[in-house]
């Protein structure tokens, strides 16, 4: 394997030097740039109730969440529809979940199948879907959209997913920074990247100043102009903007001192290291629960099952899977190719730093730290990336 | 700490073991760690944030910690009262592994802190109530000042008093509310030291017995078949709640479990091997007739 690299491995690999990370997809310039107060906010989720437009957002979690003796501090949130502006939790702990629910649901149906006569009769599942909002998501949670865009259009264009993104308009929200999990910016983002928002959110006094970038972003604060404020020019909207750009720029300085790597480097050390006992330090860890995969806004694998609903008729599905469980490699031979957790971690590793980045010119992963912080047993991946790129940095000094 | 890591240093120094598996403090709190070298022995902690239950890693099937060489492991009573689950079920050979006791006075409900928090009735794990090992007995060293109690905290069992209270149907609605976050990760089942199979019955296709579907009636199926596969079985650690990525409160059907067990065979889970589960025993007063 040592002298076999990732583009013999991967057909039509990009040379790991050419690759562009410049993200093609981000926007410069904000096209219109408004205020949205408090109350507008409050009253524009109560219009969208009221027209029945599903709006996604960041919400308080129900109360039971986690049991007595948890430790936390504030209450969890979670991304889902909303009906009031009591509900919101706008720039309060991560959710729980990505947005990635929203465009892959934990659970879909595919098609559904009925013995007719002497054959098989198939029933397509729906692929479209009505219009739908999100309002204030996280620029990590966010940004994972058009990268794992990618791969759903990559050998087949995945109608489903492509559906609830074309009916979707989404509008992010400038990140204050979560903890010491966040590593945005060494993934190509920073905590207030327009990467996949038709507009976003920054928080001012007096509500969020808001600015569009796509025609679906126009569209949305047309449909709902009364109650957005056209910024005035001179002394109040340079005030305001000055106040955002200092939200975002003190947002940018606290992530950039959690991680910092040279993504060159590190994938060419990961390309020449299959072997390397470093790997093994990092499996015995692990669970190999997978709920880094589950909370990740980029992990995307999926398995299909067929699900007899009754005599002669069922329901093919697809569910969330990970590369992290050991029967996701399971052969039907008995075989497993991945035969202990140091090489599934690997895998993970490989897969979001070296293996998409060749395949697709995007790093799978958007920093949001969030498989850190649910990982039951201290898995840390600015840790790891860390640790990599000292051995990778070493490796080049020797050489 | 000191008695711990040296501890540690001596049966690495001796050759008595090849790794040391205990709990170390990081940049987001404390976590496991894999000490295979005397000189990383001082790595070590012991506090009130090392709450997961390092017999897990102790699972035959765990290739990448067997393959690390035989292994001392640090256990705290919920740590040791699963080693025990382990020797009394023949997973493991008793000197296959060398057992470092921790007196414990109780932990917190999340490591995820960077010192290590005092306890109080807020913090404290539900699991920690009622604890009758605070002291493990039946290890190869104890270490570790004697500690004081841990404050008391019924709350666990008052959450399962109100939903005994409940009428059937309101319970139904509650745990299909519950149920309906549940994504079939089984995380829950990974975390949990007792879970061991090979091939957990969710995996298992011909027949399938358990839809993996997270829809409400795959999550009923997964999540009830979890609890009665450890019904006289669980330690109550509560590392399964801790691992449960959307908050399913699994607690609270772990403690339901334990009740009924002791309601019907006077049987609470000990740090004693030799002590016999009901599921593993045959009693002639047995409660139930047909066993008899």
């Amino acid at each position: 394997m040592s002298d076999e690299t990732i583009d013999d491995r991967v057909e039509g690999a990009a040379e790991a030097e050419t690759i562009d990370f410049a993200n093609d997809d981000d926007v410069a310039a904000p096209r219109r740039r408004l205020l949205l107060t408090h109350e507008a906010l409050a009253a524009l989720v109560a219009e969208l109730a009221a027209a029945g437009t599903p709006a996604v957002a960041p919400a308080w979690a129900g109360d039971a969440g986690r049991a007595a003796g948890a430790t936390a501090a504030a209450r969890e949130t979670e991304y889902r529809t909303v009906s009031g502006a009591a509900e919101l939790a706008f720039g309060e702990r991560l959710p729980r979940l990505s947005l990635k629910q929203f465009f892959l649901p934990p659970t879909e149906v595919l098609f559904s199948w009925r013995r007719s006569g002497g054959g098989v009769e198939l029933v397509s599942a729906p692929t479209t879907f009505e219009d739908q909002v999100v309002l204030g998501a996280r620029p990590c949670d966010v940004a994972a959209l058009p990268i794992v865009d990618k791969v759903m259009n990559w050998d087949y264009a995945d109608e489903l997913w492509n559906a609830r993104r074309a009916a979707t308009t989404i509008f992010g929200l400038s990140c204050g920074v979560e903890d010491d999990s966040c590593f945005c910016s060494a993934v190509f983002l920073e905590p207030a990247a327009s990467r996949g928002s038709d507009g976003r959110l920054t928080p001012v006094e007096g509500g969020y100043l808001v600015e569009t970038f796509t025609d679906k972003g126009e569209a949305f604060v047309a449909g709902h102009d009364a109650l957005f404020t056209e910024l005035a020019a001179g002394a109040d909207g340079a005030a305001l903007d000055a106040q955002a750009e200092g939200f975002r720029a003190a947002a940018r300085e606290r992530v950039a001192a959690n991680l910092q790597v040279d993504h060159g480097r590190l994938r060419d050390w990961l390309d020449h290291h299959f072997d390397d006992p470093f790997w093994a330090s990092l499996g015995p860890r692990c669970n190999g629960c997978g709920v880094c995969a589950s909370v990740c806004p980029t992990c995307h694998c999926f398995d299909i099952v067929d699900e007899p609903e009754s005599v002669g008729r069922g329901v093919r599905r697809r569910n969330w899977d990970t590369c992290q469980t050991c029967v996701f490699t399971l052969h039907a031979s008995g075989h497993n190719p991945r035969q202990d957790q140091n090489a599934r971690f690997r895998q993970r590793v490989e897969h979001k730093f070296l293996i998409y980045p060749l395949k697709f010119g995007d790093v799978l992963c958007t920093g949001c730290g969030r498989c850190s912080r649910a990982c039951p047993t201290g898995q840390d991946l600015a840790e790891i990336l860390a640790d990599i790129d000292a051995l990778a940095a070493a490796g080049e000094a020797a050489s | 700490m000191t008695e711990l890591q040296d501890t540690a240093r001596r049966l690495l120094d001796e050759g008595a073991v090849r790794v040391v598996i205990g709990w170390e403090g990081g940049r987001l709190g404390a976590r496991p760690a894999f000490v295979t070298s005397a000189a990383d022995c001082d790595r070590l902690i012991f506090d009130t944030r090392c709450v997961h239950n390092l017999a897990t890693f102790l699972n035959p099937r765990r290739s990448q910690v067997a393959g690390l060489g035989k292994a001392a492991v640090v256990v705290k009573g919920c740590d040791a009262k699963a080693v025990a689950g382990l020797l009394r079920e023949a997973q493991l050979e008793r000197d296959g592994v060398v057992l470092i006791g921790v007196r414990c006075g109780g932990v917190v409900g999340e490591p995820s802190a960077l010192e290590p928090p005092a306890l109080t009735a807020e913090n404290v794990s539900s699991r920690c109530w009622g604890c009758d090992v605070r002291e493990p007995g039946s290890v190869d060293v104890l270490v570790g000042e004697a500690r004081p109690e841990p404050p008391v905290t019924a709350a666990l069992d008052e959450r399962v008093a109100a939903l005994d209270a409940l009428s059937p149907a309101e319970r139904l609605a509650f745990w299909t509310k519950e149920f309906s976050r549940c994504t079939q990760c089984y995380a829950c089942r990974q975390a949990c030291p007792l879970c061991f199979c090979e091939r957990c019955i969710v995996e298992k296709t011909e027949p399938q017995w358990i839809e993996t579907s997270p829809h409400p009636r795959g999550n009923f199926a997964w999540n009830l078949t979890r609890a009665q596969h450890l019904a006289g079985r669980c330690v109550g650690c509560g590392e399964c709640e801790r691992a449960c990525p959307v908050g399913i409160p699994l607690g609270l059907i772990n403690r339901k479990l334990q009740q009924v067990v002791y309601e019907l065979y006077g049987y609470t889970v000990s740090e004693d091997p030799t002590v016999p589960a009901p599921i593993g025993a045959y009693a002639t007063d047995d409660t139930q007739d047909f066993i008899r």
